[in-house]
């Protein structure tokens, strides 16, 4: 996790502006260099949700050896391209956060199960708070793992039959197959 | 979840799981304790620098108790973990003592079919089973005369041999020692031999229909092809 991702397109910071993008085809190439940047961004830190307007200050989208950053409405595009690419989902129907699954749920899925197979877990009840925030999985990947995100891997499992959610709302356990 | 195929025994639900709630309430009170120990400290600083004894005192007192609260937690935070952990044990037990009996009872079946009866039977049956051989081979033996015994026994002495010679020294083919012809020779040369084609089909013919009388007469109808 300590290798930064390097912002792309550096030397070209016209890539900042969708504007001055000479035609569509160069801004659909470019697009997905960016949302690419999104993922690895998102991964290196560890954020499992965008405040838009939050990201939009942040190296993310603000370059500031350039000098250069996205509008809102590009950023806001970008994602929107990203969402139906399948890698980010609008929490609630503002637009204004956005759910990074820089990996799939499926894989989501498979790196949990694998560590509940690896650690003898399995027949024993997790919480979902155990999953995401327990000093068990403070060197997974899937460390403070947004709950949404938990909860939407588990179901892969659930489906599967490894695995079985049950209790209340917040109050929510797990047990492994 | 109200799944009717439920693998959650009701130990998992209200036992296991709600313990496991609860740890995990204390260990967000703790984060919340920690915070607030770290926020006391930085106020009795900011105090101290403004040169407000009293009050850097009051923090840091604040600060003391929630100390306190914390050291609490954690040992009861660390009961609940031993609780839950017995839990857990025990039911490891429970499942190694379903295994002990569920063996036991499998030794108990093994042992019901080998009773020594059934021994001593099944000796027995092998015995007659023999005994009835031997008497069988007596009485063909008895019902042979000399000569077949001989080429019997002539029979047996060459299947030997057979054996004993394909193990001891595999030959090789013989190479051919006629130079190989092509076909359309041989056919020329059988040929010239006497017969023609249309000679060999007559006596084919001849030959099929000899067989349809003969199938006739035996009151046989000739197959419809």
């Amino acid at each position: 996790m300590s290798t930064k991702p390097k912002p792309p397109n550096l030397e070209y910071p016209e890539l900042y502006e969708q504007d001055t993008q000479p035609n569509d085809t160069t801004w659909a190439h470019q697009r997905s260099i960016w949302a690419a940047w999104v993922l690895s961004y998102c991964r290196a830190h560890r954020i499992w949700k965008l405040q838009l307007s939050d990201a939009l200050e942040t190296e993310l989208f603000y370059n500031r050896n350039l000098n250069r950053r996205f509008k809102q409405r590009d950023a806001a595009e970008l994602l929107e391209y990203m969402v139906a690419e399948g890698d980010v989902e609008w929490e609630g129907v503002g637009k204004a956060t956005a759910i990074v699954y820089w990996k799939k749920l499926e894989e989501w899925a498979n790196v949990i199960y694998e560590w509940i197979d690896n650690t003898g877990q399995k027949g024993s009840v997790l919480t979902l708070y155990e999953i995401s925030e327990g000093d068990l999985t403070r060197n997974q990947e899937f460390h403070t793992i947004d709950p949404y995100i938990l909860r939407k891997a588990l179901d892969f499992l659930v489906k599967r039959g490894l695995a079985q959610v049950f209790g209340a709302n917040e109050e929510m356990g797990v047990k492994f197959f | 979840m109200g799944n009717s195929s439920s693998r959650i025994t009701a130990q998992d639900r209200r036992a296991i799981l709600n313990m496991k709630l609860q740890r995990d309430k204390l260990h967000i009170y703790q984060k919340k304790i920690q915070t607030v120990l770290t926020r006391e400290h930085e106020i009795a600083k900011e105090c101290l620098a403004r040169d407000d004894k009293s009050r850097a005192l009051l923090a840091l007192r604040r600060r003391k108790y929630q100390e306190q609260l914390l050291v609490k937690t954690d040992a009861q935070l660390e009961a609940l973990e031993k609780l839950t952990s017995t839990i857990e044990f025990s039911l490891v037990e429970k499942a190694v003592l379903y295994g002990l009996q569920q063996g036991n009872q499998v030794l108990k079946e093994i042992h019901k079919e080998m009773s020594l009866e059934a021994v001593e039977r099944l000796i027995e049956e092998t015995d007659e089973a023999r005994a009835y051989q031997r008497e069988v081979s007596n009485l063909l033996a008895g019902a042979m005369t000399n000569e077949e015994e001989d080429a019997v026994e002539d029979e047996l002495e060459a299947l030997e041999r057979e054996i004993l010679g394909a193990t001891a020294a595999p030959t090789m083919p013989d190479a051919p020692s006629t130079v190989p012809v092509s076909p359309e020779v041989q056919e020329e040369e059988e040929e010239g031999s006497g017969e023609t084609e249309a000679e060999k089909k007559a006596k084919r013919a001849k030959e099929r229909a000899k067989a349809r009388r003969e199938a006739a007469r035996e009151g046989t109808e000739p197959m419809l092809a």
